[in-house]
C-alpha cells in the first residue's frame, strides 16, 4: 500500500465518522471491575532474607489495595482505524523501573526515554509493531521512538532485566487508562455501532460491542478477566 | 641409727618412692593418650570440614559458572570495558552487582577484567551492601581474601562472551568457624586475622602462636591452659594463610586428672598408712629378738657379770646361733675367770701358809680365822663379794709380821714395851706390803684395821665403835678367837667355852657387842654337831696333847694378836 493510498483511506474513513459525529459527539462511559488479583506478584522473598532470618511478609499488592493496581493498568481503546491526533509521550527510566509501566499512545506518537538515573540503561523492543534497540546511555540522556503501527510494544533494559513497560499504541484517538477505580472515559465518540477493547498485560483483550447514541453517554462495564456467565464474545486473547 | 629406724626406712622408703613413680608413670601415660586422642579429634575434624568444602565447593563451582554466564552482567561489563573510565558505567556495573547480591544472598562480589584486576565489587557490611576499595584488593582465583577486617573465603568464575574472555567474576563468602567443632584460628603471616577462641583477645592468641611454625602442629599456653594447635593442611587457602584448630589439653585431661588424683589420693593415703603400719610391725618383728639379746648383754655389762642365756630369746636361726655362740663365750670366760680366781685364792692361801709356817705355835691360823670369819659373815648375811673380801682378807690379815723379825716374834719370854711397839707395826706393814699390788685394794682394811678395838682403844689408828668396818671387826673377833685357844711356847691354849666367856666379857670394849653373840651362837651350834659327828672338820681348837687348854687372860701377850 503506497503512501498516497494510505491517505486517501484515511480521509475517506474520516468523512464518513467524522462528519456526523463533529455534529453530535457522545461519550463512552464504563467501569472495569476485577474481581480478583491477575498480576502473579513474586512469590519468593529474595533469597537473603531467608538467610538472614528475617520475618518474611509477602506483597499482598500495591499500597495494599492491589486491585486499584490492577485497574489502573487496564488500557481501554476502540478499535478501527480513525484519523489519529499524534502526540508526545515520555518514559523515564527511573529508580531501576520504567515510569510508567503502562503507557497508552495513539499511533503516530514520538516517546521519549530519558534516563534519570545515574547510571546506564538501554532500552529496547523486539514486539511486533515497532523493534528497536535504544543502545546503552548514561543520565539525562534521552532517546526518542515513534510509533507508526499501532499494536502492543513492550519495552525492556538490558542492563537491568527488570525492568519492563506496555506501550499501547492505539489505532485512533480514543483510547484511554482506567483510573485506580476503575472508571475510564472516552470522549467525543461520533455516533454508530464500535468494538470496544480492554486489554490487560496478565488478562489480555476484552471485547464488547457498543452502540453510540447521540447526545447520548453509553456506558460500559468490563468484568475482568470474565464474569461467572462467561460470556461468549469476549475473547480473552493475548 | 637404731635398728628399728633402718628396717622402717628400708621397708617403707622404697614403696613410698615406687608408690610415687607409678603415679608419675599413670600421669604421663594418662597426659600422652589424652595428647593423642586429642590430636586425632583434631585430624578428624579437619578431614570433616575438608569434606564439607570440596563438596561445597563443587556446587558452588557450578552454581558460579551459571552466575558467569548471566546475561546482563556480561552487557554491564562490556559496557564498562568500551567506557572503562566513565564513572556510570561503573555504578551501573556495581549496581548489577548489588542487586545480584540482594537477590542471590552474596556477602562478596567482584569483577575484575581479564588481567585479574579488579572493575567494581560490594561486599555487605551489617545488613547493608557497601561498595569496595578495589584499588588495594587483587581476588584469588580460589582461597582466602581479606578485606580490611573481614576475611572472606572467595571463589572466582571466568566471564566470557563467545571465545572472548572479557572478566572474571570472584563470590565470597564470609569465612566463619561454624564447620569447626574445636576453636580455631585464622592467621595470615602470623596475623590473627579470626579466632574462635571464646573470651580471649586476638593479640593474646598472637603472642602465644609466636612460637609455631607455620605448617606445623605444636603446643601453645593461653592464660594458663595449654593447647595443642594442628593447622589444616588438606586445603590450600592461599600464601600466607594458615588455619589452626585448637584443643585445650588441660581441659581434656582435668577431669582424668582430677580421678586419677583422688583415686591416688585415697588409695595412695591407704597405702601408705598400711605401708607405715606393716614396716613398723615388721620392724618390731625383727628388732624385738634382737632387743631381748641387747637388754641382756647390757645387763651383763651392767652387772660384770656373763649369765647364760636360759632359754631361746626367739625361734630365729641367727638370733639362736648368736646366743649360743654368746653362752659359749660367757661359759669359757667364767672358767677362765673362776680357775685364775681359785689360782689366786690359793695363791694367797700359800702366801698365807708361808707366813703362818715361820711359827709351829701359829701354823693354820691365818686358814682357820679366814674360815671363823667367813662363818661369822654368812650368819650376818654379807653380801657374796664382801665375803670374798672377808676370806681373803682374813687370809692375809698377818701378812705384815713378814716385816717383824724373828727374834721378836718367837720371843719365849715377855716382850718389853719396845717389842710390843714393833708388834703393833705389823697392820701398818702388812698395808704397806699389800698396798702396791694391784687388786689388793679391797682387802686393805680387814689387814690395816683388824686390831681396833669398838672402844676406841685399838691400833693402828684408834677408831670407834662402826668407824672400823665390818670386816675387821669380824676378823678381830676371829683372830682373838683362833688366838686364845691356840698353844703358845709360854702357855697353854684356852677351852673353848673359856674362850666365848672372855669374848663375852670385852664384847663392848674390844670387840663389837654385836658379833660376839652371833660368833658365839655359832660356836655353840658347831660344837653340838662336832660331838654328833667327830670325824668332821670343825672349828673348834684341837685339844693339844689330850688336855684342855689352862685359862690364861689371853690379851698378855702382843704376839698371839
Amino acid at each position: 500500500m503506497t503512501r498516497i493510498t494510505k491517505l486517501a483511506l484515511s480521509i475517506a474513513v474520516l468523512t464518513s465518522v467524522m462528519l456526523p459525529s463533529a455534529a453530535r459527539a457522545a461519550d463512552i462511559e464504563g467501569t472495569v471491575i476485577i474481581k480478583r488479583r491477575l498480576t502473579k506478584r513474586r512469590v519468593t522473598a529474595p533469597v537473603g532474607a531467608y538467610q538472614r532470618g528475617v520475618n518474611v511478609e509477602l506483597p499482598s499488592g500495591p499500597g495494599g489495595d492491589f486491585l486499584a493496581f490492577e485497574r489502573a493498568r487496564v488500557v481501554v481503546y476502540l478499535e478501527g482505524e480513525f484519523p489519529s491526533h499524534p502526540a508526545t509521550a515520555t518514559l523515564e527510566q527511573k529508580d531501576r523501573q520504567f515510569v510508567t509501566d503502562t503507557l497508552v499512545v495513539p499511533v503516530g506518537s514520538t516517546v521519549s526515554f530519558p534516563n534519570r538515573d545515574p547510571i546506564f540503561h538501554n532500552v529496547f523492543s523486539l514486539s511486533k509493531p515497532k523493534t528497536f534497540d535504544l543502545g546503552n546511555y548514561p543520565k539525562d540522556h534521552t532517546r526518542t521512538v515513534s510509533f507508526s503501527k499501532p499494536g502492543i510494544v513492550f519495552v525492556n533494559c538490558h542492563l537491568h532485566p527488570n525492568m519492563a513497560a506496555a506501550i499501547v499504541v492505539s489505532p485512533n484517538q480514543w483510547s484511554v487508562k482506567a483510573d485506580a477505580s476503575g472508571h475510564f472515559v472516552l470522549t467525543g465518540v461520533p455516533p454508530g455501532n464500535y468494538t470496544i477493547v480492554a486489554w490487560h498485560r496478565a488478562a489480555g483483550f476484552f471485547r464488547q460491542r457498543v452502540r453510540v447514541a447521540q447526545d447520548q453517554a453509553s456506558t460500559v462495564e468490563f468484568t475482568i478477566p470474565l464474569d461467572e456467565n462467561g460470556d461468549p464474545k469476549v475473547v480473552a486473547q493475548r | 641409727m637404731r635398728f628399728a629406724t633402718r628396717t622402717f626406712l628400708f621397708s617403707f622408703v622404697p614403696f613410698v618412692l615406687l608408690l610415687l613413680a607409678s603415679f608419675w608413670a599413670m600421669q604421663k601415660l594418662v597426659e600422652h593418650t589424652v595428647r593423642d586422642s586429642l590430636r586425632s579429634s583434631l585430624r578428624q575434624t579437619h578431614a570433616s570440614v575438608a569434606r564439607v568444602r570440596s563438596n561445597s565447593e563443587l556446587q558452588n563451582s557450578r552454581f558460579l559458572k551459571i552466575l558467569g554466564e548471566n546475561a546482563t552482567l556480561k552487557a554491564g561489563l562490556q559496557l564498562l570495558l568500551a567506557a572503562p573510565k566513565s564513572l556510570e558505567a561503573r555504578r551501573t556495573v556495581d549496581d548489577q552487582l548489588r542487586e545480584i547480591c540482594e537477590k542471590l544472598s552474596f556477602d562478596f562480589l567482584l569483577v575484575s577484567d581479564p588481567d585479574g584486576s579488579p572493575l567494581a565489587g560490594v561486599m555487605r557490611v551489617g545488613e547493608q551492601l557497601v561498595g569496595m576499595d578495589i584499588a588495594r584488593i587483587r581476588p584469588p582465583q580460589r582461597g582466602f581474601l581479606s578485606v580490611g577486617e573481614r576475611a572472606y573465603q572467595v571463589v572466582s568464575t571466568p566471564i566470557d562472551q563467545g571465545d572472548e574472555n572479557i572478566g572474571i567474576l570472584s563470590v565470597g563468602a564470609p569465612f566463619d568457624f561454624s564447620e569447626f567443632t574445636t576453636p580455631a584460628v585464622l592467621t595470615r603471616h602470623g596475623k590473627v586475622l579470626k579466632s574462635s577462641i571464646p573470651g580471649i583477645a586476638p593479640e593474646e592468641v598472637e603472642a602465644a602462636l609466636k612460637n609455631c611454625k607455620d605448617q606445623a602442629e605444636c603446643e601453645m599456653r593461653l592464660r594458663g591452659e595449654t593447647y595443642i594447635s594442628l593447622p589444616m593442611n588438606s586445603i590450600y587457602f592461599g600464601e600466607g594463610y594458615v588455619l589452626r584448630s585448637l584443643q585445650s589439653i588441660d581441659a581434656a585431661t582435668g577431669p582424668v586428672q582430677g580421678i586419677l588424683r583422688n583415686v591416688f589420693g585415697i588409695a595412695g593415703f591407704g597405702a601408705l598408712l598400711a605401708t607405715a603400719l606393716i614396716s613398723v610391725l615388721s620392724a618390731q618383728s625383727i628388732v624385738r629378738p634382737i632387743a631381748g639379746v641387747v637388754a641382756h648383754l647390757r645387763e651383763s655389762e651392767r652387772t660384770g657379770l656373763l649369765p647364760e642365756f636360759k632359754a631361746d630369746p626367739a625361734r630365729i636361726q641367727e638370733i639362736r646361733d648368736l646366743t649360743e655362740s654368746f653362752n659359749r663365750a660367757a661359759s669359757a670366760i667364767r672358767e677362765a675367770r673362776e680357775s685364775l680366781y681359785r689360782a689366786y685364792v690359793e695363791f694367797v692361801g700359800s702366801l698365807a701358809s708361808a707366813l703362818d709356817a715361820r711359827d709351829r705355835y701359829t701354823a693354820g691360823h691365818s686358814r682357820r680365822v679366814s674360815e671363823l670369819s667367813c662363818a661369822i659373815a654368812r650368819a650376818l648375811q654379807v653380801k657374796p663379794k664382801e665375803l670374798d673380801d672377808i676370806r681373803i682378807g682374813a687370809l692375809l690379815h698377818d701378812i705384815g709380821k713378814i716385816g717383824i723379825a724373828d727374834e721378836v716374834l718367837q720371843k719365849p719370854g715377855k716382850l718389853n714395851n719396845e717389842e710390843f711397839a714393833l708388834i703393833q707395826q705389823h697392820p701398818t706393814i702388812g698395808r704397806r706390803i699389800l698396798e702396791g699390788v694391784h687388786g689388793f685394794q679391797d682387802y686393805l682394811p680387814i689387814v690395816e684395821l683388824h686390831h681396833e678395838n669398838w672402844n676406841g682403844s685399838g691400833y693402828p689408828l684408834g677408831l670407834h665403835c662402826e668407824a672400823t668396818p665390818l670386816g675387821a671387826r669380824i676378823v678381830h673377833v676371829a683372830d682373838a678367837y683362833d688366838a686364845m685357844t691356840s698353844d703358845r711356847p709360854y702357855r697353854r691354849g684356852m677351852s673353848h667355852e673359856q674362850a666365848i666367856r672372855t669374848l663375852q666379857q670385852y664384847a663392848g670394849t674390844q670387840f663389837d657387842p654385836e658379833i660376839v653373840p652371833v660368833f658365839a651362837k655359832l660356836m655353840a651350834i658347831e660344837a653340838k654337831r662336832m660331838s654328833a659327828d667327830a670325824t668332821q672338820v670343825h672349828l673348834l681348837p684341837r685339844v693339844v696333847n689330850g688336855n684342855p687348854v689352862p685359862p690364861v687372860p689371853w690379851i698378855s701377850d702382843a704376839r698371839d694378836i
